[in-house]
């Protein structure tokens, strides 16, 4: 392109990247048409109806407390959800809602022994199966991991977890969290519900440059050139600024547990008295990692791998990003075929 | 023609590249930059600052609140937090109940068929009966 025809085209550029920019909280995420099935407090369980439905063994989805579960199905056209539905699953999803003050109360053992407990008995109970898989992302991984331990011979069938931190201690996080220079009492004491702009903030602050320079700038770059960006921009860029606030107590566990004293990895972590032990897990299991992962490193994931009693274990390990490697625009080719496959090979009566 | 571009790039491309190169340094250098124990410490305390400004604050209006004789916010997450834990109380009953109706709806076939072999067993004694009559 020509500096002059650049020139020419910057007002208009100008223009049309400040509407994308102003308009992005009316992009419509989560479109996918679903019911409800059951409600505790936040927490909702939602069931994605198939109309070629193929396989018995239901999906339940899980994210994790921070930011919100749409990711699962961003927009139409790019969705994880619609892709499983496509491809013959039965899917519901476990939405953890947006805490309140009221829920400072609720820790890690809430989650993972009522609520995430809970949602597996009513998608079994709405499905009419007595299995499912229980596929987790980010910290909803970590939670599903936590909740195999626990049931080793329970209803999951199979376990899939995407860029999950089980030994963070590597991790930047760690770094920032896990010392004593961060006072996680303090911060829990003073903010019943942990504000999700500040966690929100915290995670970009990883890469600074990369998230409040080089995302802007290719947006304009690609408006620039006349490349339609503004749906792929809107949808993600909306779904990064929903943060909904930690419940304190989950918070103070979280961080205190898993960077502070590191506890799920060496089996020292107890939910309502009962060890988390890894090592009980036996489900079928699937570990997605990503190359690029700031977030979660795969080097805090592959620990599990060879401490789980599972005797089918898959290790995928892809170039990505903590969330890019499942909402990218690759991701529909390259990784959620993938997941479909090793699901659909086990989701058989 | 196209070796030609690659070969002698605009000025515009040229900023463009330079400008680009800068910006992946700079990130590198962020990233380095936050990854410091003086950056850890710095972020320690800056949050640590926040968060006592919050309390601060979010106390002061609430006594101002109070003490104007209004419902305030602790008032409210309250409420919230009875509700919820009457909402932890019914779940659990519900469950219950689920678990009692399965436990009939599993136990009624067998009850069926059982009353239908009760009724069965008359009618082949009747049979056994008759055929030793016949004879």
């Amino acid at each position: 392109m020509s500096a002059l025809r650049t020139l020419s085209r910057l007002p208009q550029a100008t223009v049309e990247f400040a509407n994308v920019i102003l308009t992005t909280p009316d992009a419509a995420i989560g479109q996918t048409p679903r019911e409800v099935v059951w409600t505790h407090r936040k927490t909702t369980l939602y069931r994605y109806r198939s109309s070629a439905r193929e396989h018995a063994v239901p999906v339940l989805l899980v994210f994790a407390l921070i930011n919100r579960p749409e990711i699962f199905d961003l927009r139409r056209g790019s969705s994880f959800v619609e892709f499983l539905l496509g491809e013959g699953f039965d899917v519901f999803l476990v939405d953890w809602g947006v805490p309140g003050e009221e829920d400072s109360e609720m820790g890690l053992a809430e989650f993972v022994c009522d609520e995430l407990d809970w949602a597996v008995r009513e998608t079994l109970r709405a499905a009419h199966e007595d299995e499912l898989t229980l596929l987790g992302w980010c910290i909803g991984g970590t939670l599903c991991a936590m909740y195999c331990a626990l049931h080793p011979a329970g209803a999951v069938r199979n376990a899939v977890l995407l860029t999950t931190p089980i030994d963070p201690s590597e991790s930047l996080y760690a770094r920032w969290v896990g010392g004593e220079e961060f006072d996680v009492d303090l911060i829990a004491d003073s903010y019943p519900a942990v504000p999700g702009a500040g966690i929100d903030f915290a995670n970009k602050l990883m890469k600074p440059v990369t998230n409040y320079v080089t995302t802007y700038r290719r947006l304009f770059q690609g408006i620039l050139e006349g490349k339609d960006a503004r749906v792929a921009y809107q949808a993600m860029a909306k779904w990064v600024a929903d943060s909904p606030s930690f419940p304190a107590r989950a918070y103070r566990e979280w961080i205190t547990w898993m960077y502070k004293e590191n506890r799920l990895i060496d089996g020292r972590l107890r939910l309502r008295g009962d060890r988390v032990d890894l090592a009980r897990i036996e489900q079928n299991l699937l570990v997605v990692t990503a190359g690029a992962d700031h977030i979660a490193p795969r080097v805090g994931t592959m620990p599990l791998l060879d401490l789980v009693a599972s005797e089918d274990v898959t290790h995928v390990d892809r170039p990505g990003g903590h969330i890019g490697l499942m909402a990218g625009s690759r991701a529909k080719h390259e990784i959620w075929p993938e997941l479909a496959d090793w699901m659909r090979e086990r989701s058989g009566h | 023609m196209a070796e030609d571009e690659n070969a002698h790039p605009s000025p515009a491309e040229q900023v463009s590249r330079l400008y680009e190169e800068a910006e992946a340094q700079a990130a590198k250098a962020s990233e380095e930059l936050v990854g410091g124990a003086g950056f850890t410490a710095l972020l320690g305390r800056v949050a640590e600052n926040v968060a006592a400004l919050t309390k601060l604050s979010g106390d002061t209006m609430d006594i101002v609140v109070r003490n104007l004789r209004i419902a305030g916010k602790r008032d409210v997450v309250g409420l919230a937090r009875q509700l919820a834990r009457t909402e932890d109380k019914l779940e659990r009953v519900l469950q219950e109940v689920e678990e009692l109706r399965d436990e009939l709806t599993r136990a009624k076939p067998e009850a069926d068929s059982d009353g239908r072999n009760a009724r069965a067993r008359p009618a082949r004694r009747a049979a056994a009966t008759r055929s030793k009559d016949s004879s």
